[in-house]
């Protein structure tokens, strides 16, 4: 007898609001000013690869956790789909999450767990799938990012780029609208970044997903694959640039 | 409760995860601690018995030892002990990886993926630590009556003496107060040692000072609640 299967991504009964862009800051406080003129608005519309540039004291750092509802802005809201996440209960929280993918800065993968095991970690907690189709799903994913050979490895045994990779393959193992990526490309190669940046902006159906990227500096390697730019300064968007504008 | 509550809407192949980290957990607090816990409890038993029919033999009070067997070895010595073994090997082991977790971002990182840490890192630990306290105090019990036994006839006394003074003072309560024990005292080693571990903020450094802080708390609950059980009991 077959079990009736609710949904690929088991979330709480907190609903996206139709029409709402994938993820917005509407002055938001990064740094804690209290001066209105100091803070940070930028919309990530559907399809649009974002990327914050700033230096480590350009509050850069802060919208990752504030994207996710990790931490509260301190004024103004951060939405989500139209939802501001972080007035979310905790539960509801974490259920919402799992429509978002993430890749925090240092990669956050689980020490004692293989590069696989950390791939499959959301996808065994938060999909109703059965065994083999989780199995399944994860070996799409350690294909898709060239994982292969090293997926029996732990974090600490693996190469930067080759962490990089699975923690970029797990931020996706649910097939999110939106990612959020904190310097995604530290420590890489042009072309490993490029890749990795290509593969993750695609969904699985092959359409254009939701992404802001948090970095230093944009790299020449990346810049085709970014839609619009904004350079923090002391928790401003000072300048936005947009590829067809041409990257200055 | 919150978590347990959670734990309980886990999804097949999430319980299927919970249950690996459930049975490494007793695997290492418990079937790796079996040959530690058995020697202690061979070594007390055969010391506390030996003595005493010595010192209770001199004023003709051998019938007394199975209240110094029951009493101060199964009911009070063995838990205490046990707990303690558990708290130094599994309870710095649970202290360091939590602290750990959270100095590298992991558990961060597993609340970004909607995964409740407390579940996940937690939850496992403190039903294996449970499960493992309660199952080396019953190896520690078994070991210790047979102990005691090659001391009692080392020093002469017959096997059906020492079975008859021992199951004279011997109850079904002493059975339920050991699992009682065992169920208390493995929630506090994973409890206390967990929560000092995710307590952890600063840095790496900090790591040690958490498992000191866990383990200093855990015995001082594990004592605490001993002495919470005698009152009961009694």
């Amino acid at each position: 007898m077959t079990e009736r299967r609710t949904s690929v991504v088991l979330g709480p009964g907190v609903a996206e609001l139709p029409g709402a862009p994938p993820l917005a800051f509407r002055e938001v406080d990064l740094l804690g000013r209290a001066d209105k003129a100091g803070r940070f608005s930028v919309v990530v519309e559907p399809g649009a690869v974002v990327a914050a540039i700033g230096d480590e004291e350009s509050g850069i750092e802060a919208l990752g956790p504030l994207a996710l509802g990790l931490t509260a802005p301190l004024a103004g809201a951060v939405e989500v789909f139209g939802v501001p996440i972080a007035l979310l209960p905790y539960y509801d929280l974490l259920g919402f999450r799992r429509h978002l993918g993430y890749l925090p800065q240092g990669d956050g993968l689980l020490q004692n767990l293989t590069l696989k095991d950390n791939v499959a970690l959301p996808v065994r907690f938060a999909t109703d799938h059965r065994l083999h189709e989780v199995e399944a799903r994860v070996a799409q994913l350690v294909d898709d990012f060239r994982l292969r050979s090293i997926a029996a490895l732990r974090p600490a045994q693996a190469t930067e780029e080759d962490r990089r990779r699975a923690a970029m393959a797990r931020a996706v193992a649910l097939n999110p609208k939106l990612v959020v990526l904190e310097l995604p490309f530290v420590g890489l190669t042009s072309r490993a970044a490029k890749e990795l940046l290509d593969r993750v902006s695609r969904s699985d159906d092959g359409s254009a997903r939701a992404i802001l990227l948090t970095s230093r500096d944009l790299t020449p390697a990346v810049r085709d694959l970014v839609t619009h730019a904004v350079r923090v300064v002391d928790g401003v968007a000072i300048e936005a640039q947009t590829r067809e504008s041409g990257w200055r | 409760m919150r978590a347990v509550r959670a734990a309980s809407r886990l999804t097949r192949a999430g319980r299927w995860v919970m249950l690996r980290v459930l049975i490494n957990q007793i695997r290492f607090t418990a079937l790796q601690a079996i040959g530690l816990v058995a020697f202690l409890a061979a070594i007390l038993a055969f010391l506390v018995i030996s003595q005493s029919i010595r010192q209770l033999g001199r004023f003709g009070a051998v019938d007394n030892l199975g209240t110094i067997m029951v009493v101060a070895v199964i009911r009070e010595l063995g838990p205490l002990l046990t707990a303690l073994i558990v708290v130094s090997r599994s309870g710095t082991a649970i202290a360091a990886e939590m602290a750990t977790n959270r100095v590298m971002g992991e558990v961060t990182a597993l609340e970004a993926m909607g995964i409740d840490p407390y579940i996940y890192l937690v939850l496992p630990r403190m039903l294996g630590a449970i499960v493992s306290v309660a199952t080396l105090m019953v190896v520690f019990d078994a070991v210790a009556l047979l102990s005691g036994y090659v001391a009692a006839t080392t020093n002469g006394m017959a096997l059906s003496r020492y079975t008859a003074i021992v199951l004279r003072t011997l109850s079904a309560k002493d059975v339920w107060l050991t699992l009682a024990k065992g169920v208390f005292f493995g929630a506090a080693v994973a409890l206390f040692c967990s929560y000092h571990g995710l307590a952890v903020k600063a840095g790496p450094t900090e790591i040690p000072q958490a498992v000191t802080r866990g383990v200093v708390a855990t015995i001082v609950a594990i004592f605490v609640l001993s002495a919470l059980f005698v009152a009961v009991a009694t």
